[in-house]
């Protein structure tokens, strides 16, 4: 349900976005670096859900502020010729290793549950056979 | 909160997030930009990318500011027999010049460089250097060529073609193979250009690829430079 929606949404953006004007070269930057910080936002919502403790306004909120103060702190770095974004990426990249570690583990267990679930429940079902 | 719900924003947070991304490889496909190993070959390509869009954002003002003042002029002039016969003067000079868009009658000729042949011996006669394109020119102008184009390069009175490498340079500006070169005038006399022993005709038994077209609707951009007199001056 959850992945099925974010395909949905995914496929419709990259709809959108392939028929959107391009942006100016200059600010292509501030783009990128806004994007970054979406992503990590988008997976540490998936890590949310998946724990049950997923926080609509702090998400919403993440969203947006993280996007904006990284766009606003690459374009102080730019004044004092220093690669702030490349602090932002670290960060961000980490997180989203971090997240992307919690996705898998719980997917993980989630699977090798179901599994030991079948195997006991085919065990059972030959000793019922043999009996 | 309703696991729905929780789908629901992230569906939508990540449908921002793919027009983002999606805008973004756009664009640095656009500009031609990939990421180079070195730090510093980015940077003067970034830097290059940008002085050039501000080039194209000046040029566009300046273009909207001379259509206003045109629109200025014509104004003025309606009024003003005087007037109106100045700023018909101002328009055949700015025609003669090469500040105005063209259009008319005229010829097309595409010069590219031959395929690699091992029965010709010099290879130097495949490629189309910037003396034949002057040659080419040369002809047109010869022919009765009003106004004349090299790649959207439009040649003036003050245009260099010059060799820079594998390239050639019209206008300080980069122009490679296949160069195509326009001329608007009397279409009877340019397609002389195509006669037998031609230069043209050189070219071709040489291992170049030519190109001939009649055209009865070509378009010349104007010429994008300043023109600027320093030295010269009129005698009294």
């Amino acid at each position: 349900m959850l992945f099925i929606a974010i395909l949905i949404g995914c496929i419709l953006g990259a709809i959108v976005g392939i028929n959107v004007p391009i942006i100016s070269y200059s600010y292509s930057s501030y783009l990128a670096i806004a994007i970054i910080a979406a992503l990590d936002s988008v997976f540490g919502g998936i890590t949310g859900t998946l724990k049950g403790e997923f926080n609509f306004k702090v998400f919403i909120s993440g969203f947006f502020c993280n996007s904006i103060l990284s766009m606003l702190l690459t374009y102080l770095g730019n004044k004092l010729n220093v690669d702030i974004y490349l602090a932002a990426i670290v960060v961000f990249v980490g997180r989203m290793f971090i997240n992307l570690t919690i996705i898998r583990k719980y997917y993980i267990d989630k699977w090798s549950e179901k599994y030991q679930e079948y195997k006991t429940r085919k065990a059972n079902k030959i000793q019922e056979e043999q009996k | 909160m309703d696991k729905k719900v929780e789908a629901i924003i992230l569906a939508i947070m990540c449908f921002i997030l793919t027009i983002g991304i999606c805008i973004q490889i756009n664009t640095v496909n656009n500009n031609g930009s990939t990421v180079s190993g070195s730090q510093q070959e980015n940077n003067l390509k970034s830097q290059v990318l940008k002085m050039k869009e501000k080039y194209e954002n000046q040029y566009a003002e300046l273009e909207r500011a001379e259509r206003e003042l045109e629109k200025e002029r014509e104004n003025i002039a309606s009024s003003n027999t005087e007037l109106a016969e100045l700023e018909s003067k101002i328009k055949k000079a700015n025609l003669l010049l090469g500040n105005t868009n063209v259009t008319g009658t005229g010829i097309k000729v595409t010069l590219s460089d031959g395929k690699a042949d091992p029965k010709i011996l010099d290879a130097e006669n495949l490629i189309v250097h910037a003396e034949n394109v002057l040659a080419v020119v040369n002809e047109m102008k010869n022919a009765g060529a009003e106004a004349i184009s090299i790649n959207e390069e439009r040649v003036t009175n003050t245009t260099a073609i010059s060799c820079d490498g594998n390239i050639i340079i019209v206008n300080g500006k980069k122009v490679g193979s296949p160069i195509q070169i326009t001329a608007i005038g009397f279409v009877e006399l340019l397609s002389n250009l195509n006669r037998p022993g031609s230069t043209l005709e050189t070219f071709k038994n040489n291992g170049k690829i030519v190109d001939f077209k009649k055209n009865s609707n070509l378009e010349i951009p104007k010429y994008t430079g300043v023109l600027n007199f320093k030295y010269a001056k009129t005698v009294k």
